[in-house]
């Protein structure tokens, strides 16, 4: 996805009504169901040609991610978006509502998703009514009743494209595609409708790029975001073949998909407390190790890289502990850490990356 | 009442001297009782630390208050370079760096001998959502159960549902430890703990207020000093006795004329967590300048209800309703509009020259709406800001004069605007 405010701008002329939202699990089917199309704004990076209009309002040591999207925002939502929706994940993001506000005027709706385990006290009834607020909200907003009907409707199509997702990735792990050629149709989701993102992923499924790569080195790439193509063309180029991916722009996003049913606050209740472990989702901490392993066992990892986004203190905090449990495994790891002013400089990494591979080689 | 006077101003009162003898019993009775079985706990620094005095035998330690005061001693650096060889980045809060590296090190280089391990750990999201993870660290490696608060954000004031939910989990911890420690309840004296806390509060309240008087007789960082007790004594008689003596020590010393500094020119609010590795320092050289940090969003944000100045009286209701409301108040757990009314609130009552907007790189949630905030105080009350660089408990991430420059161009902002008639 080369150009995100031309893609957007051609859904808007088309007449739909896009919703910019953060952080990266939103509840797309809900707004979806309201005839909104949502635009999850993470990795806007490439979008963003400098800093400038974030720098007006955040510390240097701000996460690309944070600073990416508020400089999308400034510089580009006038025009593009009805509104924004954001939710709670970490300490940066939940500034970031009143300070987009100084600069643009949009309709902002919120979520606060509980970082509690479901079997806690209140958690579920919490999250149900919070939900059901947010529904009045869509409605006020949109103008428009919520419709079961619509709501199974879009959960359908988000199963689908979600399964799809699921099944590129097996076609990577295979060594059917390149995995900077995954990635880019993979996160195109955040910014495509989702009818259109699953006509994408079909023809992609059904017209591999050819030939096919021999299946190098196993291993698994995680972090907050996808790595810079640039690092993913190197991955491909060196012989590494990415057999699994923990990326919250990739997996994490579409590992799971709720059972359907006709009650948002149902269905959000089993979306958010059994998401797929997210290093941004507090209580599944525990569970995101137990998973990490049980993947790197059932795809045979032999090498792990841990794309490290700077500032990023939830995935930094993990790294040393998941580190040493792929260590224990006999699982190689490479930590590589990407900020805002490095993208202008990556041949270190790539140098790094490619001494990987032959590491993983021998 | 004896008062040591340093040179630059800085003062050991005798409330200083018994406020270090507060800290150093705490410490050891946590040590002695934790040998003796306690039960302990190791809590973030917004948890109802009151609702531990309902149980027979619990305990309880704030690691985040163990790394400022570890960073107050020079030890700070030390124990982050302990964490970073460890594998956690520099770009980590420093508190959870230096307790994360004095866990490692087994205690070792801590002034309080580090602290005993726990039977339970109980952090929140409410100052920031980072204590999760960090305290997540501790459960994997001791393997100890991890109670997590989840205290959502007020853009606008505290909301009815939030108020509940955050009750409920209240007792959900209640019903942990029960479970946990073998030990049953007792709800009249976890409500005697609330009714001191909110008397020892309304003493503090009384304190930092005297910043409004010409000159002030405190400065901001006695407020920062005199701030630990209410996060290791929360709930007991010897918070409130401290407090009534140090206001009327305090007032004590404004009816001899003794001032911390005598010649105050300006009067500066100060917006961060407290700079612990630059106390006295920061302190003395301000002293030697005329200029006076005379409040801080930091300390006068205690007792508070979010976005407001005065205190939130306990009422002698139900316990858990007057801890529950007051979750929100410390600066982290609630947004730019709040954070700036209380601001305003703040200067106006104190008589505010400038702002001083220390940009703190261990603390995202504090710092990353002061270029706003910043801009908002400027253009709405006219008041003269600066932005410096700090880390509160990583004295590698200041430096000393870059930061002076500013804070002094800030002093002759205020002369300019004064000479000006503005």
């Amino acid at each position: 996805m080369n150009d995100i405010p031309q893609t957007l701008a051609q859904m808007k002329n088309r007449g739909r009504r896009l919703i910019g939202c953060f952080p990266l699990y939103p509840p797309l089917e809900l707004l979806h169901s309201f005839g909104l199309t949502p635009v999850v704004l993470w990795g806007m990076n490439g979008s963003v040609q400098n800093y400038d209009s974030s720098d007006r309002h955040l510390q240097n040591y701000t996460c690309r991610v944070a600073r990416g999207l508020t400089g999308f925002i400034i510089d580009q939502a006038a025009g593009l978006f009805d509104a924004l929706f954001m939710y709670n994940a970490c300490d940066t993001l939940r500034n970031l509502p009143e300070i987009i506000a100084t600069e643009v005027e949009l309709p902002m709706l919120r979520l606060h998703v509980p970082a509690l385990p479901e079997e806690r006290t209140g958690a579920k009834g919490y999250l149900q009514d919070r939900i059901r607020s947010l529904v009045k909200d869509l409605e006020q907003f949109t103008r428009r009743p919520f419709s079961a009907d619509a709501f199974m409707a879009s959960t359908a199509l988000y199963r689908k494209q979600r399964a799809l997702c699921r099944s590129l990735d097996t076609l990577c792990a295979a060594g059917g595609i390149p995995f900077a050629r995954a990635a880019e149709v993979l996160q195109s989701a955040h910014v495509l409708g989702v009818e259109d993102h699953i006509a994408v992923l079909e023809h992609e499924l059904a017209h591999p790029p050819s030939p096919a790569r021999t299946p190098g080195a196993r291993v698994m790439a995680s972090g907050i975001q996808a790595p810079p193509a640039t690092l993913m063309e190197v991955m491909d180029d060196s012989g590494i073949t990415v057999a699994a991916n923990d990326i919250a722009t990739l997996a994490r996003s579409y590992a799971d998909c709720p059972p359907a049913q006709p009650d948002p606050s149902g269905y959000y209740c089993d979306f958010y407390f059994r998401h797929y472990p997210c290093s941004t989702m507090l209580p599944a901490g525990d569970r995101r190790i137990e998973v990490l392993m049980q993947r790197v066992r059932d795809s045979d990892i032999r090498g792990f890289i841990f794309f490290g986004e700077k500032f990023c203190e939830y995935e930094y905090l993990e790294f040393p502990h998941l580190q040493d449990r792929m260590k224990d495994r006999g699982v190689a790891t490479l930590f590589l850490e990407i900020g805002a002013e490095d993208l202008a400089n990556l041949m270190p990494m790539k140098t790094r990356i490619e001494a990987f591979a032959e590491m993983l080689g021998h | 009442m004896t008062t040591d006077t340093a040179p630059g101003g800085f003062r050991k009162t005798s409330s200083g001297r018994r406020l270090t003898g507060i800290i150093m019993n705490d410490y050891l009775q946590l040590h002695q009782r934790a040998a003796d079985g306690a039960f302990v706990v190791w809590i973030a620094i917004v948890v109802p630390a009151e609702l531990f005095a309902g149980f027979d035998n619990v305990v309880y330690a704030v690691p985040e208050s163990h790394a400022a005061m570890s960073a107050g001693k020079g030890v700070g650096t030390l124990q982050c370079e302990k964490a970073e060889r460890a594998g956690y980045s520099t770009d980590l809060c420093s508190y959870a760096r230096i307790d994360l590296g004095t866990a490692l090190d087994g205690g070792r280089d801590s002034p309080t001998f580090g602290m005993p391990r726990p039977h339970l750990l109980v952090s929140n999201t409410n100052n920031c959502s980072l204590l999760a993870k960090w305290f997540d660290v501790y459960h994997r490696m001791w393997g100890v159960p991890h109670f997590i608060l989840d205290i959502p954000f007020c853009y606008e004031e505290q909301t009815g549902a939030d108020f509940a939910y955050i009750k409920a989990q209240f007792a959900d911890l209640i019903r942990t430890i029960e479970e946990l420690s073998g030990q049953r309840f007792d709800e009249a004296r976890a409500r005697e703990a609330v009714r001191l806390s909110g008397e020892a509060l309304l003493y503090w309240k009384r304190f930092t207020s005297l910043a409004a008087h010409r000159p002030s007789p405190i400065t901001a960082f006695d407020s920062f000093v005199h701030m630990a007790p209410i996060l290791t004594s929360r709930g007991t008689a010897q918070l409130v006795e401290h407090y009534r003596e140090l206001v009327a020590e305090t007032e004590e010393l404004m009816a001899q004329g003794v001032y911390p500094v005598p010649g105050e020119r300006y009067r500066l609010l100060w917006d961060s967590i407290a700079p612990w590795h630059q106390l006295r320092k920061m302190s003395a050289r301000l002293a030697a300048l005329g200029a006076n940090i005379t409040c801080a969003s930091y300390t006068y944000c205690i007792g508070s209800l979010e976005g407001s100045f005065d205190a939130y009286a306990y009422d002698g209701g139900d316990p858990l309703d007057w801890l529950a409301r007051l979750q929100n108040f410390s600066v982290c757990p609630h947004g730019m509009k709040l954070r700036v009314r209380a601001m305003k609130e703040a200067i106006e009552r104190n008589a505010i020259d400038g702002v001083v907007f220390a940009s703190n790189r261990s603390c995202k949630v504090y710092s990353l709406m002061q270029m706003d905030q910043m801009r908002s105080i400027r253009d709405t009350l006219g008041v003269p800001a600066v932005m410096i660089d700090v880390d509160h408990a990583d004295e590698r991430k200041y430096n000393e004069e870059a930061s002076f420059v500013r804070i002094e161009a800030l002093l002759e902002t205020i002369d300019a605007l004064r000479g000006s008639g503005a």
